[in-house]
């Protein structure tokens, strides 16, 4: 090929410009020795394909970061499903039922509740605040679910319910980054990177860690909170999109066919190739890879990614709506995605920070509002996944950054318009399904008014524990070293949660 | 003098030692670097056997200290302290020695080495002391450590049999190895925190420093229960709030076992406590999901050829042979291309095959895997038909069918197949027949739907 050839000669010619006259006399002493000593060392010349004959014993992660490792052990899940509800659902109105809350509806909240806690927004003495669902038994298990869920209702002997979940950040950022990659600074790698660091990916035409997002805005903590932190960027989550193109910038620009992508592709690879063959430098092979990759998910992205071809009986299961930017598509596309061999994906819902500010943020309708969008959806994504025999290996986790206060907010001093609740570190619910969890089951216990964990608390990084002990891996030892120290994503806590273990 | 000083001074005693070993071993090195006949440094070694000697004292009387206020015994502490007290007589014999000539005494570079050995070895029991006998042991190999004669992994609390837990003696197969795992490392014959060792029934009958801790019968009554139940931020509260945390089964264990009596004779079974307050603590004796059977690893060659080939192919954990092999990224593979399977044979244990182009011949060639554990065929051209070689699959535990063109009583043919437990045959005609029937494995046939309600399109 002619073009191919001019483009070889002229880094050829690039090459040599950078080279002067001391480069070519410090060559001519160290390369003479070095022609001498290679044999001895290496013991066979650079080969073609990079591998083996290089002598550098390069492994299969080098060349290929995202290469599938076996886990330490033989965990029960293969895939994470993790759905995000980002600004912290309300456990009060769906699944922690306090009858004694009710009764104290309107009163001022005890000055035991309040001393020596902060709140983000709550001053004084705020009044407490009912329960605003009917809350009912459901399934074998007996779990209470509020009217606000009435599709989730039906599924949840599926589920172990974790109740008396706390965490010790009552600002969003910092508590979604502390719920997502253990730490409430930025800088450490998310769940979805370190099981996909640890774990690779099976297939390689789709990126490892997918992230969708709905409700139409991103976490507030940014995208830190699927970032790779100190960990290689290629494990951060790729974010995708149910509308428009599925992934920026994947698309080929206009006049631009798929064949002469390929042309340059295979030319620039082979470039690299023969700058790998003179310098030696394994990063070289990877980067040959990665477009190679590319390549191939500008083709298999967009399909999986298309939800039209889902059979009508899937939409209405799912109330899923083609083009549309929306949990609903996300739960489907999380199935594909897992049916496809991705091995984490996160799914991120924006809308559930209900102070009562508004109509919107209000307990007693905006929440309702973010349910009904989100519970069909999600019993749907656990019926499908458990028809297809995906629940036996995917781990699907729900749950938001923290909880809300049993007292009405009081901002500012001031009732608001609406019913609302603060920010809550002290007890929350979360719920966890599929892959080696015990179905049924429920853990922890919070007292009366739903304010703290009595029994069977759980803290994050319990919950990280558990789930990297789902996936294969001890906590405590998988680890990487950065800044001269091994990092883990539960730092120097976490205890299983046996009782939530199959 | 004031009360405090002496105990104060006591808890000197690890920053203390640190100087002679320094003055000393800096006079030492001096010594060395000095030729025969030559004597420049001769001063400044003197000086330096002198000043070692002088805080040899100062270490000597801290560290007596330190034993008498801290509840060290003197079984612990008693080499150790006259190691020290023989380590300060000998720097000032030696600065002695010294102070008589102008030259170096004979075999001073010998009495010299013999002062280090000391200073050593007395460092080395004082380091056992505060760190343990086993800490330079523990970071090594458990291989090497049982090469040393120590036990590992002895402090992991109780471990119970899921059968048979009835008999078991309480105290020996419960309680201690609560109290070793959590208590020990404070209360033991060396290291008496509150006078009191929790290293055995003998011991612990003798209670610490308020008397006694347990009194049979009444747990409420007994510091042993008592203190694990106090809130953690009270100071009296065991184990102290930064160490690991007692679970609320290891504390309802004690709880039963003082109110029983306290006694070594009781037996678990005779206790009044629930199996699940014990199930934290049962080897889990169920079985592995993979074959229990022994196969040797593929050879590297051999894994990374069926990865050339396009095969996901892995095991299924680090340890495992049991491989792990997918077409996800393979779906032309096809009926004929099984010979590039069969060198793993013996190893898959998983095989997804879905949406490939397979056809029911597949089967014939799946027959001959002896571990086959998972089996997807998913979205295949597999008819039904010739499930029945499926029963030569002794290992087969579950079964994906979905979107094939299975039907119910088709799938007669793997009936009372000894292992089969989980068959998925979504969206199959066996899905959409109604006619029911017996198996017996478990069949998956999905079609869930969920029903629209009322408040499906309330918006408020
Ligand atoms: C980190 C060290 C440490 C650990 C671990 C520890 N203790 Fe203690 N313990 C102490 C100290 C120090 C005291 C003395 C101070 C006091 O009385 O509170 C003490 C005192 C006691 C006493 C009172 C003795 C007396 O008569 O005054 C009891 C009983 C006791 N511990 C029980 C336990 C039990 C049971 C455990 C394990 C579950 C345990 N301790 C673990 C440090 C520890």
């Amino acid at each position: 090929m002619k073009n191919l050839e001019k483009l070889l000669s002229e880094l050829q010619v690039q090459k040599l410009q950078t080279q002067t006259r001391r480069h070519f006399l410090r060559d001519c002493v160290s390369k003479v020795g070095g022609l001498a000593l290679a044999p001895l060392l290496f013991g066979c010349e650079i080969g073609k394909d990079g591998q083996a004959k290089t002598g550098l014993n390069l492994s299969e992660r080098d060349l290929n970061p995202l290469a599938p490792l076996p886990p330490p052990f033989a965990g029960k899940a293969k895939s994470i499903i993790y759905l995000h509800m980002a600004g912290a659902p309300s456990q009060l109105e769906l699944f922690d039922f306090k009858p004694e809350l009710a009764k104290l509806h309107d009163q001022d909240c005890p000055e035991s509740l309040l001393e020596g806690r902060k709140f983000a927004f709550i001053r004084g003495v705020p009044k407490m605040l009912g329960p605003q669902a009917t809350f009912s038994q459901h399934g074998q298990s007996g779990a209470w679910v509020s009217d606000y869920l009435p599709h989730f209702s039906k599924v949840v002997d599926e589920v172990a319910f974790l109740k008396a979940m706390h965490t010790d950040q009552f600002n969003h950022g910092p508590a979604q980054l502390f719920m997502q990659t253990g730490s409430p600074r930025l800088g450490r790698p998310s769940l979805g990177s370190w099981v996909t660091y640890g774990l690779g990916t099976v297939n390689q035409n789709l990126p490892g860690f997918v992230v969708l997002t709905s409700g139409g805005k991103t976490p507030d903590a940014g995208k830190s909170v699927w970032g790779s932190g100190f960990l290689p960027s290629v494990y951060q989550g790729v974010q995708c999109r149910s509308k428009g193109d599925p992934v920026l910038y994947l698309e080929d620009p206009s006049g631009m066919s798929r064949d002469l992508k390929k042309n340059v592709i295979s030319a620039i690879n082979q470039a690299n190739q023969e700058d790998f063959e003179s310098i030696g430098d394994p990063e070289i092979l990877a980067r040959i890879n990665q477009f190679e990759m590319a390549y191939r998910m500008q083709i298999e992205v967009p399909e999986v990614m298309n939800i039209n071809d889902e059979p009508e009986y899937i939409h209405q299961l799912y109330g899923t709506q083609p083009g549309e930017e929306s949990f609903a598509n996300n739960c489907l596309l999380a199935r594909k995605l897992v049916e496809k061999g991705v091995r984490v994906v996160q799914l991120y819902d924006w809308g559930w920070d209900t102070h009562g500010t508004d109509k919107d943020g209000s307990i007693d309708m905006g929440l309702r509002n973010k349910c009904r969008q989100i519970d069909r959806p999600m019993s749907a994504l656990l019926l499908d996944l458990k028809q297809r025999g995906l629940l036996e290996d995917t781990l699907v986790v729900w749950g938001g950054e923290f909880g809300r206060t049993p007292m009405q907010e009081n901002r500012e001093g001031k009732v608001q318009g609406f019913k609302g609740r603060d920010h809550h570190t002290d007890a929350f619910t979360m719920w966890v399904a599929g892959g080696g969890v015990r179905k049924g089951a429920s853990y922890g216990i919070t007292d009366d008014f739903g304010f703290s964990g009595v029994d069977e608390r759980t803290s994050v990084h319990d919950l990280h524990a558990t789930l990297l002990h789902l996936m294969g891996f001890d906590h405590e030892k998988f680890t990487y070293d950065f800044q001269g120290r091994p990092f883990r994503l539960t730092d120097v806590e976490g205890e299983l949660i046996r009782k939530i273990i199959a | 003098m004031i009360q405090f000083v002496f105990p104060l001074f006591g808890r000197f005693h690890p920053i203390l030692v640190h100087l002679p070993i320094g003055i000393l071993l800096f006079g030492i090195i001096l010594v060395f670097l000095s030729r025969k006949g030559q004597n420049t440094h001769l001063a400044s070694i003197r000086l330096a056997f002198l000043f070692g000697g002088m805080a040899g004292v100062l270490s000597s009387v801290s560290g007596f200290l330190q034993y008498r206020y801290e509840g060290f015994t003197w079984d612990s502490v008693q080499f150790h302290f006259f190691l020290g007290l023989a380590t300060t007589a000998t720097a000032f014999w030696l600065y002695y020695e010294l102070g008589k000539k102008e030259d170096f005494p004979s075999f001073f570079k010998a009495k010299s080495a013999a002062l280090v050995a000391l200073l050593m070895f007395t460092g080395h029991l004082g380091g056992n002391i505060t760190h343990g006998e086993t800490y330079l042991i523990e970071p090594l190999p458990a291989g090497m450590q049982q090469l040393l004669g120590y036990e590992t992994g002895e402090n992991t609390g109780p471990k119970l049999p899921a059968e048979g837990w009835e008999e078991l003696a309480y105290y020996e197969h419960v309680v201690q190895p609560i109290l070793n795992q959590n208590c020990k490392s404070c209360h033991n014959a060396k290291n008496h925190k509150g006078e009191l060792d929790l290293s055995s029934y003998e011991a612990l009958l003798q209670g610490g420093e308020d008397g006694s801790i347990l009194s049979g019968g009444d747990a409420e009554a007994s510091a042993l229960f008592a203190r694990l139940v106090l809130p953690k931020e009270d100071e009296d509260h065991m184990p102290p709030k930064d160490k690991r945390q007692l679970q609320k089964e290891e504390i309802e264990l004690i709880r039963a076992w003082i109110a029983l009596g306290g006694k070594t004779e009781s037996k678990l079974g005779e206790a009044d406590i629930s199996v699940e307050t014990l199930e934290p603590f049962m080897e889990k004796t169920e079985a592995p999901f993979y074959p229990s059977a022994e196969v040797p690893p593929l050879a590297d060659e051999t894994l990374k050829k069926l990865k050339t080939d396009g095969f996901f192919a892995e095991t299924v954990d680090k340890e495992s042979a049991w491989l792990m092999v997918s077409c996800v990224n393979y779906g032309q593979f096809a009926d004929a291309d099984w010979t590039k399977l069969k060198p793993a044979s013996d190893q898959i244990a998983y095989l997804d095959l879905s949406g490939t182009q397979v056809t029911d011949q597949i089967l014939d060639s799946i027959q001959s895997l002896p571990n086959l554990t998972v089996l997807k065929l998913n979205e295949t051209d597999i008819s039904g038909e010739k499930l029945s070689a499926l029963q030569s699959n002794p290992n087969l535990k579950n079964l994906y069918l979905n979107k094939t063109q299975v039907s119910l009583p088709q799938l007669k043919a793997l009936q009372n197949h000894p292992n089969l437990a989980k068959v998925f045959v979504f969206d199959t005609p066996a899905s959409a027949d109604e006619s029911g029937g017996v198996f017996s494995f478990l069949l998956e046939k999905g079609n869930y739907r969920l029903p629209p309600l009322p408040t499906d399109t309330i918006v408020y």
